[in-house]
């Protein structure tokens, strides 16, 4: 009996000092076939229902927190200040206004499968006396634009909590110290909101992995020779054979990249190199690169051949 | 009076407190970044690889781990590679294990994953202990990013986090000293928030590398050890080649000017590669590249070419080519045309005295050993190969013997197709 009542309290108690709840998200959809998953994500500005605490931007704040941990998922995910011009473009310069647009309207704008509406309902900071409270309550959705549905949804209240039922009194004044620098402890709030959350949205990276491909290079040549020495004005050559109609470009090291290469016929991308007087080259491979629209690239190194810049003192 | 003693009692205890919390969660962090790091920008893309776990149990810390190095990293000035395409990849390459992430080349990474640079992860420890007042959580982690272009190694970071429940922070009641320190090492929240400030300070320097204060940065550039390796192995391979170019130059010429023949013909070069010109004597340049790929760490599940045991360099001639018109035929008068299913030692039987006969000559060579190395190479195929000296002292490596210039065609076809050496048939003028 005294056992279950210790193991009662102690679960009581680890709930109380976690201070961070399982989000409840609620999917509204079976995701499970891969032709149902959408690829392409925008993540829409968050709107603030009330004024956060020392006017910290808590839904700017959270949309950029909730950013970084998504893009871990397997979805394509457009950076924030792609959708932010795109919607600018497109004359929407209130975040409310978004809100209200239709799917098909929203898929016009951003190009994308599907838009997470994010909706912060309120925020709050407290630190007096034993106890120190910040919490963000926010609504969060997923909605397909391909068929208007929403995919999933959860409305959460995250909060990091210190008080009496602290176990330690250094917790508590750690957590009082910690609670009073507004910004950060919001940030930190919305980490965990967003740790909480990824954990619990479906995630469709498996049924990606057979399809990924990269674009393919079948082939690199340059004039390179094993063991030559390069001079100013010499001139590097790159021929590139892979996938066509593709970015080209190739690289020298580390020490310069996309140097553009011409496909000059489909599959067969050209492109060259004058060497500089200032130029410091140091056995460096050649890299050829074939970019596609989703930015994947196929890489392929030369290695027949380094370029090397012959100095004054091997003269 | 009375109230100053008091002043100075509150301003004791909450020194005492802040030592106490200053303690409590205790960091040990050394990190490096190299000057390369902030030539990184939006045009390069970087791919964090699964973490190394040292024990099964690490798991969850590891997958939390590669979450918070996304989230932070994301905010770095050079673009990631998605999650699920890194893995993807890995997994079509057969790359499963972290643990021997470590041995592979960053370049071959490159060409895997198609990005600049690679981060390796591993944890060292998830320690967790608890003696009934007092428990603890210990992490260390191990971080390394490459540059896959060049296998310069621009961050380095090894953490240790410490943090612990229980006496030592005063607890607040006799229930909460004894509860505290179960509850601190059982709830998962704790390793979660550890981890992610654990993150939080291991990424800030990478983040921000202008920021980097002298000691953060490593004096001179550091290649990664299996880069170094391979790019030793690549120059020396190039080095190999360049003598064996020469040497190839140098016997075609003394064969020009000793029999009057035609030089044996290169691999035809598109007219609008103007480069080729240059390299004439390095045939086929696509498939170079595999071939030093193969003198790399090999790939599990990729096709390796093999070396000899004894780890002799083979001619680059000696490895793979996609030839598709391999040999020049040197005019001659033919004498003794025989079948071309007949045996080799029927050839030699039949041969008459001092007939003009023909050979298959596959490469040559200034140094005598190189030229042993192609011989063996081909008597373990079940050729009968020999060296032969020219009056300019190159050792050349030829084939067999024949009374038929179409017979001595017929098997030099056969040995660029099957060995996939480039040749060409030439006058036995004796060994």
């Amino acid at each position: 009996m005294l056992l279950r009542k210790i193991f009662i309290f102690i679960v009581l108690i680890s709930g109380l000092l976690g201070g961070c709840g399982t989000v409840e998200l609620t999917v509204r959809k079976n995701l499970d076939h891969p032709n149902i998953h959408p690829k392409t994500v925008a993540i829409l500005p968050f709107t603030l229902a009330s004024s956060a605490p020392e006017d910290v931007p808590a839904h700017k704040l959270f949309r950029e927190c909730f950013f970084n941990y998504f893009s871990y998922l397997g979805y394509v995910d457009i950076p924030l200040e792609t959708i932010d011009s795109k919607l600018q473009a497109a004359g929407l310069r209130k975040f409310k206004k978004v809100l209200e647009l239709s799917p098909e309207r929203l898929r016009d704008i951003l190009g994308v499968d599907a838009v997470i509406k994010g909706q912060v309902l309120d925020t709050s900071n407290f630190t007096g006396g034993l106890h120190a409270e910040t919490s963000i309550k926010a609504k969060i959705i997923m909605l397909d634009l391909r068929t208007g549905e929403t995919l999933w949804e959860t409305e959460h209240t995250e909060s990091t909590y210190s008080g009496i039922l602290s176990p330690t009194v250094v917790e508590i004044i750690q957590d009082q110290m910690e609670n009073v620098k507004v910004h950060q402890v919001l940030y930190k709030t919305a980490k965990m909101f967003s740790l909480s959350m990824i954990r619990e949205i479906p995630d469709p990276s498996e049924v990606w992995h057979e399809k990924i491909r990269l674009p393919q290079i079948t082939s690199i040549e340059t004039n390179l020779k094993p063991n030559q020495k390069l001079h100013p004005n010499d001139q590097i050559y790159v021929n590139l054979k892979g996938d066509p109609g593709l970015k080209g470009s190739f690289g020298i090291g580390s020490w310069k990249s996309n140097i553009p290469l011409k496909e000059i016929v489909p599959g067969m991308y050209s492109g060259s190199y004058v060497v500089q007087e200032n130029d410091e080259i140091t056995s460096a491979l050649i890299i050829g690169t074939l970019k596609n629209s989703q930015g994947l690239a196929g890489k392929r190194f030369y290695k027949s051949g380094m370029a090397e810049i012959e100095k004054t003192s091997d003269l | 009076m009375k109230k100053e003693k008091y002043n100075n009692y509150l301003q004791g205890l909450l020194i005492g407190f802040m030592a106490l919390s200053v303690s409590a969660c205790a960091s040990d962090l050394q990190t490096k970044v190299a000057g390369n790091l902030m030539a990184l920008s939006k045009n390069q893309t970087v791919a964090i690889l699964p973490i190394e776990t040292s024990d099964t149990g690490q798991k969850e810390m590891a997958e939390m781990f590669r979450l918070g190095l996304y989230a932070n990293l994301k905010q770095s000035k050079f673009q990631l590679l998605e999650r699920y395409v890194v893995d993807g990849l890995l997994q079509q390459n057969k790359l499963t294990d972290p643990a021997n992430f470590l041995t592979i080349n960053p370049m071959q990474f490159g060409e895997i994953l198609g990005v600049d640079a690679i981060v390796f992860s591993r944890i060292n420890k998830v320690e967790r202990s608890y003696l009934v007042v007092h428990s603890s959580i210990e992490l260390s982690v191990s971080v390394q990013m490459v540059d896959t272009r060049s296998g310069e190694i621009l961050w380095r970071a090894e953490q240790t986090e410490q943090d612990f429940s229980g006496i030592g922070k005063i607890p607040t009641g006799i229930t909460t000293a004894i509860l505290a320190p179960i509850q601190f090492v059982t709830n998962k929240f704790n390793l979660r928030r550890m981890t992610s400030n654990m993150v939080d300070k291991l990424t800030s320097l990478i983040k921000h590398p202008s920021e980097a204060s002298e000691e953060s940065q490593f004096v001179e550039p550091v290649i990664a050890k299996n880069a170094t390796n391979d790019l030793k192995k690549i120059e020396e391979l190039q080095q190999l080649k360049s003598e064996w170019q020469q040497a190839l130059v140098l016997d075609e010429e003394s064969e020009l000017s000793g029999f009057g023949m035609e030089a044996p013909e290169v691999v035809a070069i598109p007219a609008s590669i103007p480069v080729e010109q240059n390299i004439k004597s390095t045939p086929v340049a696509v498939k170079e590249t595999n071939r030093v790929e193969s003198e790399i760490s090999p790939l599990p599940g990729k096709h390796e070419i093999k070396r000899s045991q004894s780890a002799e360099p083979i001619p680059m001639n000696a490895l793979p080519t996609k030839i598709a018109e391999p040999i020049i035929v040197i005019e001659g008068v033919e004498k003794n045309v025989l079948p071309a299913t007949q045996s080799n030692s029927a050839v030699k039987q039949s041969a008459p005295k001092k007939p003009l006969l023909y050979t298959i000559q596959v490469g040559a060579y200034k140094t005598k050993a190189y030229a042993n190395t192609l011989e063996q190479f081909l008597k373990r195929k079940g050729y009968d190969a020999f060296v032969t000296r020219s009056a300019k002292k190159i050792y050349r490596v030829q084939v067999d013997r024949f009374g038929s210039k179409e017979d001595a065609t017929k098997l030099a076809q056969r040995i660029q197709t099957k060995e996939k050496l480039k040749n060409f048939v030439t006058r036995f003028s004796g060994v």
